[in-house]
């Protein structure tokens, strides 16, 4: 409280204090008078009188300064003179100041950028109740399978729900993708499909309506969710949106409520509706189906520790008679779920621009240094007239805080085209992907800024205040400091050199592994690919959807400007599901657990679209009709896992139903590995078949791939009309170039690439001006010392040799620390390494040449101009 | 004969006693204390108007502009209750000390 009224006093002093001072002076004269008036009655002439009040007095202004000080708005005041003080030295030295707040403008406005993103991905809460007690839970299958963790199968779920001891409840959601159509354009939105206690393990409510009952859910009720995006999207923000049936894959579907604005869920944030489970009761049943997502909120007072211990040995006990043999699980924080692999990403960059942030202060605070020796005389001055050295390293402080808070503003313009370039870096998963400029972000760049004014203004203000008057008053800079003075600033030179190294060196490994991973054989021709999805479920009988498919790519095969066309179920690179047990001739059934492949269907054209390269056998053609004897060509890690150093052509093997009902599928083609999982995963083995020969089941899409020879977002009208002319009610889904898949697939790893080397470069580029600035004032502050020497007879050779070897020397000492921290450094980075080692060695010589270099030129300027000084008017100079 | 230094703390506890009997402007308070201390204490306004201000701020003293009896206008400082509360904790202390000295002085 006491502070409080401290503060409020002074505030309402400070609004007050023209008065106040006004008041004291009055105060004061009528003091004065009346010593005076005495001094008249104890006899003084009039004037005599007023001189002896006036020594009573003791000089009125020191009077006035000492009440002053006591008022409650003293450190107002004081506060608010310092920063004029400070503002004025900033306009004093325009070019200092302009240099100083550039460079702390790249600072802040790197490490502002980078917390928006921070923040958003791994700060901010999650729009669920107490989400830190949410977790996802997958099975943990073993190595080889196609992925090692995989979805829960539903009937997994189910006992789970039953036997578990440490969560208060688990719901499940499936993928599902719907198609909108009757009351607009046809759509194909995202959609889950997701257990009744969804809303309630998750904590959330509709914004409008309900959600549906366990009842509803059972009996496969026709409702559905909506999110607000769809609602406003398609719906126009209807009031009367709660109650409406729309057509959900051509059935009527009554809207029972709209989700709020901010909510989000796994595996995206894109997700329009979310409607029943209704498991089937096969599905309930069925411990091979996995599809389903789960998340669970652990009961209050049980730890993530024993809630791992606990599922673990649920698992092992539920799946104990799986006849692929029991699997534990993997219990995983929601949060670490969501935010994935950018976790390291962004810890990695937000820790990098620190760095940077850290480099600009020490630039700083050496710039400052030096102007702090040249303002010692200054200093002296004031000290002489009575400063303390309070005042005076608060002053000094004051100008940095003026420099840091346009260095900020200056930054935050920087910041805001710097989020729009982070935004990708933002997981899928998380929601609200849009950075912005609010309070926590606008909060910390200003504690940035405060620690940034303090890290580079306090050892300058410390140092700047130790003035010894009568030394600095008379030494008239007679360019004698020795070396004591310089150690601070050279060990900063070497910190800064290190920091830049070790920047450098990560940018340089990161781009190394970004190479690596661009130029990965994807298995295919990616340039100028054309690639969408239709859904197919709307043509019940399997006939019909093949032939449709056949239908779409004739027709899109004859747009002008399409070179060719193919479908395949599922679009490469996109989804790692799809995959199942086979068994190969002449194995027995017991042997096969784990045994599991990626099946793919394709049109007869795929490969030779997508240009696929063949090692050995045929592409599918036209002799590939439906028939008892199918065909299948596999991917080389499936024929090496079998066949290693021979040919499987004509081999036979069954998959889907192992049984006697099952086909025998004869390999006839071996194609060169396509990572269908993903760019960045491993290809694993994988199956392709036509259409015609699948089993009846079919598939609910169709993704198609168009090769042109125009630019392939060009012919997307034409290729809507192509397939509307089938199906008027057809949605396209998901138009994408396959670059634009890769590209974004490799998003994470080149964002990271291209900041984390945008900070090496200024790092570099402020660690050499450092270098620069240090040298060049050492030059001019040594200018009568050089000349004395070359009075004496030193060479311009030799002064130029003894500076430049001084700045050389400080680059290597800090080349040395950062090429250390740097091994340290690139150990942390393994895990956005995608498995790849980069070589280290290269690396760190490229960044050793690459940092002498520019540290030689710098040195080499002010090295050369103190060469070419005269020592005729060096001396006269004094 | 020179003048003595105020001790350290003991200007507050003065101005006090002196503004017991009647509120009264600075240089009064300043001649007051003079007199007083039989003309051994001077205090001049540099160390006195801070003093007078901190008291009031910590509301000990409450300040008016008045007119004097020659009909000139001067600052007021009366003593609050809080003023006379302290007076009397600092009174007692006091006492104590200056028993304490002169005990130990004596003594010795």
């Amino acid at each position: 409280m006491k502070v409080l009224h401290r503060l409020t006093a002074g505030v309402r002093w400070f609004a007050r204090r023209t008065r106040a001072e006004a008041d004291l002076d009055e105060e004061l004269q009528t003091f004065v008078e009346m010593a005076a008036a005495d001094h008249v009655r104890d006899g003084a002439t009039p004037a005599e009188a007023r001189r002896l009040a006036l020594l009573q007095v003791g000089g009125m202004a020191q009077a006035k300064e000492r009440v002053r000080i006591v008022r409650p708005g003293a450190w107002l005041d004081a506060a608010g003179r310092d920063l004029r003080y400070g503002a004025r030295q900033v306009r004093r030295d325009p070019a200092f100041s302009a240099i100083a707040i550039a460079t702390l403008a790249l600072g802040i406005g790197g490490v502002t950028a980078m917390f928006s993103a921070f923040d958003v991905v791994l700060l901010r809460p999650l729009p669920y109740a107490e989400a830190d007690r949410l977790v996802m839970i997958w099975d943990a299958m073993g190595e080889t399978d196609v992925t090692t963790r995989h979805n829960p199968t539903p009937a997994e779920w189910i006992e789970w729900r039953r036997l578990n001891t440490v969560f208060s409840d688990l719901a499940s959601s499936q993928g599902a993708d719907t198609t909108l159509s009757g009351d607009g354009p046809p759509e194909q939105v995202p959609a889950r499909k997701v257990t009744w206690n969804f809303w309630s393990v998750l904590g959330v409510q509709p914004a409008a309506g309900r959600v549906f009952s366990e009842d509803e859910d059972n009996n496969g009720a026709r409702v559905v969710l909506i999110s607000h995006d769809l609602w406003q999207r398609r719906f126009g923000g209807a009031a009367d949106i709660v109650g409406r049936r729309i057509a959900v894959n051509d059935e009527l579907h009554e809207v029972i409520g709209v989700m709020p604005r901010h909510f989000y869920f796994m595996p995206s944030r894109d997700i329009d509706i979310w409607m029943p489970a209704s498991f089937p009761p096969w599905m309930r049943r069925n411990f091979t189906w996995h599809d389903a997502q789960i998340v669970a909120r652990i009961k209050p007072g049980v730890t993530l520790e024993q809630a791992r211990q606990s599922m673990a040995a649920l698992s092992l006990q539920v799946t104990a008679k799986d006849f692929r043999g029991p699997h534990p699980v993997i219990v995983e924080p929601l949060r670490d779920e969501m935010a994935g692999k950018t976790q390291t990403a962004l810890t990695l960059l937000l820790t990098a621009s620190g760095a940077l942030l850290l480099i600009a202060c020490v630039n700083l605070t050496n710039l400052l240094l030096s102007r702090g020796s040249a303002r010692a005389r200054e200093v002296a001055v004031r000290v002489a007239l009575g400063a303390g050295r309070g005042r005076l390293v608060l002053q000094f402080l004051a100008e940095s805080l003026v420099l840091a808070a346009c260095g900020t503003l200056a930054g935050l313009a920087i910041a805001l085209p710097a989020m729009r370039f982070l935004e990708s870096l933002v997981p899928e998963a998380i929601g609200g992907g849009r950075l912005s400029l609010d309070w926590r972000v606008l909060g910390f760049s200003a504690a940035a800024a405060i620690a940034a004014a303090l890290t580079f203004g306090l050892a300058p203000a410390w140092r700047g205040s130790r003035v010894a008057p009568q030394d600095a008053l008379r030494g008239a800079g007679r360019g004698t400091t020795g070396a004591r003075s310089h150690w601070f600033q050279h060990s900063l030179i070497v910190v800064e050199t290190a920091l830049a190294v070790v920047l450098l060196t990560c940018g340089g490994l990161l781009l190394q592994t970004f190479q690596h991973l661009r130029s990965t054989d994807l298995g295919m021709q990616r340039e100028r690919l054309l690639t969408f999805e239709t859904p197919v479920f709307r043509y019940k009988e399997f006939d019909r959807r093949v032939a449709f498919i056949n239908a779409e790519v004739e027709k899109v095969r004859a747009i002008p400007g399409v070179i060719s066309a193919g479908s395949i179920n599922i679009i490469p690179f996109t989804n790692f599901a799809n995959a199942t047990f086979y068994l190969l001739e002449g194995q027995s059934r017991d042997r096969i657990a784990g045994q599991v492949a990626l099946i793919r269907n394709v049109s007869r054209g795929y490969f030779a679209t997508v240009g696929a390269q063949l090692r050995e056998g045929r592409a599918f053609d036209a002799s590939d009709r439906l028939s008892d004897a199918p065909v299948a060509i596999v991917n080389e890690p499936f024929a090496n896992r079998h066949f290693p150093g021979r040919s499987p052509l004509g081999q036979r093997f069954k998959f889907g139903s192992l049984g006697d009902k099952g086909h025998w599928y004869t390999i006839v083609g071996v194609v060169r590995q396509i990572p269908e999982s993903g760019v960045l995963n491993e290809a694993r083995p994988a199956v392709y078949r036509v259409y015609e020969q699948c089993d009846q089941i079919g598939d609910l899409n169709a993704g198609i791939v168009v090769r042109t020879s125009v630019d392939p977002t060009s012919i997307v009208p034409a290729v809507r009309q192509a397939i509307w002319s089938l199906d008027k009610d057809q949605p396209l889904a998901r138009i994408r170039t396959m670059e634009e898949i890769v590209g974004q697939q490799l998003s994470t790893s080149s964002q990271s690439t291209a900041l984390l080397g945008a900070f090496a470069v200024l790092a570099l580029l402020l660690a050499s001006l450092g270098i620069y600035g240090v040298l060049s004032y050492a030059v001019t502050q040594r200018t009568s010392e050089i000349g004395v020497r070359m009075a004496l007879g030193a060479t311009s050779r030799e002064i130029m040799i003894a500076f430049g070897r001084r700045g050389l020397a400080l680059t290597l000492t800090g080349l040395a620390m950062g090429l250390v921290l740097a091994a340290i450094a690139s150990r942390l980075l393994t895990t956005l390494l995608y498995g790849f080692q980069p070589d280290y060695v290269p690396t760190a010589v490229a960044v050793s040449l690459l940092l002498v270099g520019v540290a030689a030129l710098a040195c080499f300027v002010p090295a050369r101009r103190a060469s070419r000084i005269d020592p005729m008017i060096a001396l006269r100079q004094q | 004969m020179e003048k003595l230094d105020i001790p350290q703390g003991t200007l507050d506890l003065m101005i006090l006693t002196i503004l017991v009997r009647e509120p009264m402007h600075g240089y009064g308070i300043s001649q007051r204390l003079a007199v007083l201390s039989h003309d051994q204490f001077q205090v001049n306004p540099g160390s006195l108007f801070p003093s007078l201000y901190r008291l009031e701020q910590d509301g000990r003293l409450k300040a008016e502009w008045r007119a004097t009896e020659k009909n000139r206008r001067a600052k007021y400082y009366r003593l609050t209750a809080a003023g006379r509360r302290q007076l009397e904790q600092h009174r007692e202390r006091w006492s104590r000390v200056s028993f304490a000295v002169t005990s130990v002085l004596e003594g010795a």
